[in-house]
């Protein structure tokens, strides 16, 4: 049914887009997590240069060569920013941006020169500048495609090696990794994942294609297995609703409508991600303050005073869970409350004992739930360990 | 007259005129990012004020008016408050991803912006990539009876703002720049002049935006100070290399596309990448050239010096060799020039020169010995590898400072003499 509403040719366009995507998710996961992403802008931009020369040489726009052409200028963008870290007194900030620049420049140059001329088939060099997968046959949705699923075949091989490299270099190497090796396979995914993503987003957005959707899918997860699949599948997604999106306006370009998309991904990963997202924060920083409320609660009805002014919530909640009761006299806790206010009170008393002796190691604590000491060690020693501690006050 | 300058028509000249203009206050604003490390903020910014232009334009602002400048940098603004909220509220991605999120996005929604109210509005994507500085001369506006092109006033006026700006601030901005902690120490505005320098990136910005685009914006920023950071040391000797190189490649940019039939955003472009180039390679101390000649220059007085003390030695007895081969060859030449040996039957042979160079040599390396063999603890054989490196940097006073350590000890370690000092001769200092 679909098929005859939408011509064969771009839904084979899509299909190596979306494949596109995946890889390029895959491979800008380890990127972002090896802190590589802005290698990939650099590549990107580096790349049109190479395109355009590519162009000339050959003299028609076939896609397989312009790539080509376009990974030979991107490598050696990469290498040049190398160089210039090496031999040069050139900050990292300032080598990135000028390579960026200067390369970027040199495909402008070539590009408005070619159209200047107006050879034949010209006008769809500007197509790499902002993606526009209008122009894209069924063969190069193929060579697209089969690029695409090459490199995400190779992330998923090289997965153990990258993470590991990734995450503690230092670790890898010393347990003799090969680390440079693994590396410059990476900035080689990246370079590639960035030439092949060109006709879809073009240079100067193309990087977004490899950055946006693993941010994306880092708010979601804490394993890189899953991160680096759930990328992909963002990336496909956003990669989808950009050729969609620029086959249904005319002239809109497709680099930009991508990029819209999974930006748009990004931000609803950002505010709804359970745990790292903005409403999950907010939400347990709410049930920290209950809790907080509580336990002020609790330790003032032991005490016999009345419930303290603003925690109105923390007490509907007590008297819903029975800790609390309104009695005759007001309110008292029951026999759980007053076992769970001593509890709380205990574990108040220890915190602030951690706090007060080794605020340092506070962060070591986080991950014990102190259960009550008497349970765990036996009678004489906790009171040696109490006389000690009164001592030491 | 150059073929280059012959056929030059008026409207050229405006547009060089515009192109240096504009390269000058984007120079300057560039010095400080770069200086401040925050090359790739002013590149987030370029990309990230797109879509406040085109919200000013869709407005009914012109492109490089008052209107366009103002959405820029309130589009500076939010695009730097959400880096800074992102940055501070961990997204579990490292800040280089964050910025990638952050400008990417805002030049997607300014090109949309753009294609979608293309018909509208006098911006198309063409010159949010490439600028229009080849028509720059044909929007002016009369100023005492002359048609000034906008650009020009535009450039004009941002470099006698920013540069009256700096003059204010400069003292500030140079102890913000090297040294953060002791301006805030000072109590200094430090966040104060980050704004002020993020308010002057952007609106430098939408000049440069109008006469090469938005992605090569970055470049007229950064790598004339980039470039200029080579050359000369102070900052505001590299403020001002730094717009002479901006101001010259906006010209001869202009020129070389203008020669080549291609647009002149790129070739601005191509041109500061080769002035920086040319800085890398040519700079005092530390370029690649000033470097390699100085390993040179070092390895060739090294091997001269090696080879007057293995004569020394030969000559003193026991089992040293006078250097033979082609290796030694063109350095008994060179030292014969130097009237430091002379060619006899046997083959080379000090001169009394030579033998008090030789004799320098040898005692810095003995002396170097029995310091090491008196106050090191290393075996007897370990002692020669390093003074056979040091003898060639020890200068008289550091001997005399070793001569009177090691004390009236004639002998080396080796139990070989020292050679007594040798004073210099006159007129020439080693």
């Amino acid at each position: 049914m679909i098929a005859a509403l939408v011509p064969y040719n771009t839904l084979i366009v899509a299909a190596a887009v979306a494949a596109v995507g995946l890889a390029a998710g895959m491979v800008g996961a380890l990127a972002v997590l090896r802190r590589r992403a802005l290698a990939g802008d650099a590549a990107a931009h580096g790349s049109l240069a190479g395109v355009a020369t590519a162009f000339l040489a050959t003299g028609r726009r076939d896609l397989g060569w312009l790539l080509v052409g376009g990974l030979v200028t991107a490598l050696a963008t990469l290498a040049a920013l190398v160089a210039i870290r090496r031999w040069t007194r050139t900050r990292d900030d300032a080598a990135m941006a000028l390579v960026l620049g200067v390369s970027f420049g040199a495909g402008v140059a070539l590009v408005t020169g070619i159209t200047a001329r107006g050879l034949p088939d010209s006008a769809g060099l500007e197509q790499f500048l902002l993606g526009h997968t209008a122009g894209v046959t069924a063969g190069d949705a193929a060579l697209l495609a089969s690029c695409a699923l090459g490199a995400a075949a190779l992330v998923a091989l090289g997965l153990k090696e990258l993470t590991l490299v990734a995450f503690d270099e230092a670790f890898a190497a010393a347990a003799g990794w090969p680390v440079g090796l693994v590396d410059l396979g990476l900035v080689g995914l990246i370079a590639v994942m960035v030439v092949v993503g060109l006709p879809a987003a073009g240079a100067v957005l193309v990087t977004a294609l490899l950055v946006i959707p693993p941010v994306a899918a880092r708010q979601w997860t804490d394993r890189v297995g899953t991160m680096v699949l759930l990328a992909g599948l963002l990336g496909t997604l956003s990669a989808l609703v950009g050729v969609v999106g620029s086959a249904l306006v005319p002239r809109l370009p497709t680099g930009p409508v991508v990029v819209l998309a999974a930006a748009a991904l990004a931000a609803v990963s950002a505010v709804a991600a359970p745990g790292r997202g903005w409403w999950s924060r907010r939400a347990a920083a709410r049930r920290a303050l209950v809790a907080w409320h509580e336990g002020d609660l609790l330790a003032s009805l032991a005490r016999g005073d009345g419930p303290p002014a603003g925690a109105d919530d923390a007490l509907r909640r007590a008297l819903a869970d029975g800790l609390v009761a309104r009695g005759a006299g007001g309110f008292a806790l029951t026999a759980t409350g007053t076992a769970r206010a001593a509890d709380l009170a205990r574990r108040r008393e220890a915190w602030a004992r951690i706090l007060a002796t080794a605020p340092d190691d506070a962060r070591a604590f986080l991950t014990v739930d102190l259960p009550d000491p008497a349970a765990v060690i036996d009678g004489a020693r906790l009171a040696e360990i109490r006389a000690a501690a009164e001592r030491r006050r | 007259m150059s073929p280059v300058v012959a056929g030059t028509e008026p409207f050229h000249l405006w547009n060089i005129a515009t192109a240096m203009a504009v390269a000058a206050p984007c120079a300057l604003v560039g010095t400080l990012l770069v200086a401040r490390r925050l090359s790739l903020l002013g590149d987030a910014i370029a990309h990230a004020v797109l879509p406040g232009i085109v919200i000013a334009v869709l407005a009914g602002g012109r492109p490089g008016g008052w209107l366009t400048m103002i959405g820029a940098v309130a589009a500076a603004i939010v695009t730097a408050s959400i880096a800074t909220a992102v940055a501070s509220n961990s997204v579990g991605v490292g800040e280089d991803a964050a910025t990638g999120v952050g400008f990417t996005t805002m030049f997607a929604l300014g090109v949309i912006l753009v294609s979608v109210a293309a018909s509208r509005v006098d911006l198309d994507t063409a010159c949010v990539l490439y600028g229009e500085l080849e028509l720059s001369a044909f929007d002016t506006v009369p100023v005492a009876g002359l048609e000034i092109p906008r650009g020009f006033i535009t450039g004009c006026l941002l470099f006698a703002g920013v540069g009256l700006a700096l003059c204010l601030t400069w003292k500030e901005q140079v102890l913000a720049a090297f040294d953060p902690a002791a301006a805030r120490a000072l109590g200094l505005p430090v966040a104060g002049l980050s704004v002020a320098l993020l308010v002057g990136t952007a609106l430098t910005t939408v000049a440069g935006f109008d006469a090469v685009g938005g992605v090569l914006v970055v470049t007229m920023l950064v790598a004339p100070a980039a470039a200029a950071e080579l050359l000369v040391a102070r900052l505001h000797h590299v403020a001002a290399v730094a717009v002479a190189i901006g101001m010259a490649a906006g010209a001869i940019g202009y020129l070389a596309a203008w020669r080549l039939d291609t647009g002149a955003a790129g070739m601005i472009a191509v041109v500061l990448g080769a002035v920086y180039a040319v800085a890398a390679l040519v700079a005092p101390d530390h370029g690649l050239l000033a470097r390699a000649l100085g390993a040179v220059a070092l390895r060739w007085r090294v091997a001269r010096e090696d080879y007057l003390a293995a004569a020394w030695r030969a000559a003193e007895g026991g089992t040293a060799t006078v250097p033979r081969g082609w290796a030694a060859w063109p350095v008994a030449r060179w030292l014969a020039a130097e009237g430091a040996v002379e060619w006899t039957a046997t083959g080379w042979r000090l001169t009394p020169t030579g033998r008090a160079r030789a004799e320098t040599i040898v005692r810095s390396h003995r002396l170097w010995e029995a310091w090491l063999g008196r106050n090191v603890d290393l075996p007897l054989d370990h002692l020669h590898p390093p003074a056979e490196w040091v003898e060639h940097h020890i200068g008289s006073a550091v001997r005399a400072i070793l001569a009177a350590e090691v004390g009236d000890s004639v002998a080396d370690p080796h139990g070989r003499s020292i050679p007594p000092e040798v004073p210099p001769p006159a007129g020439r200092a080693r």
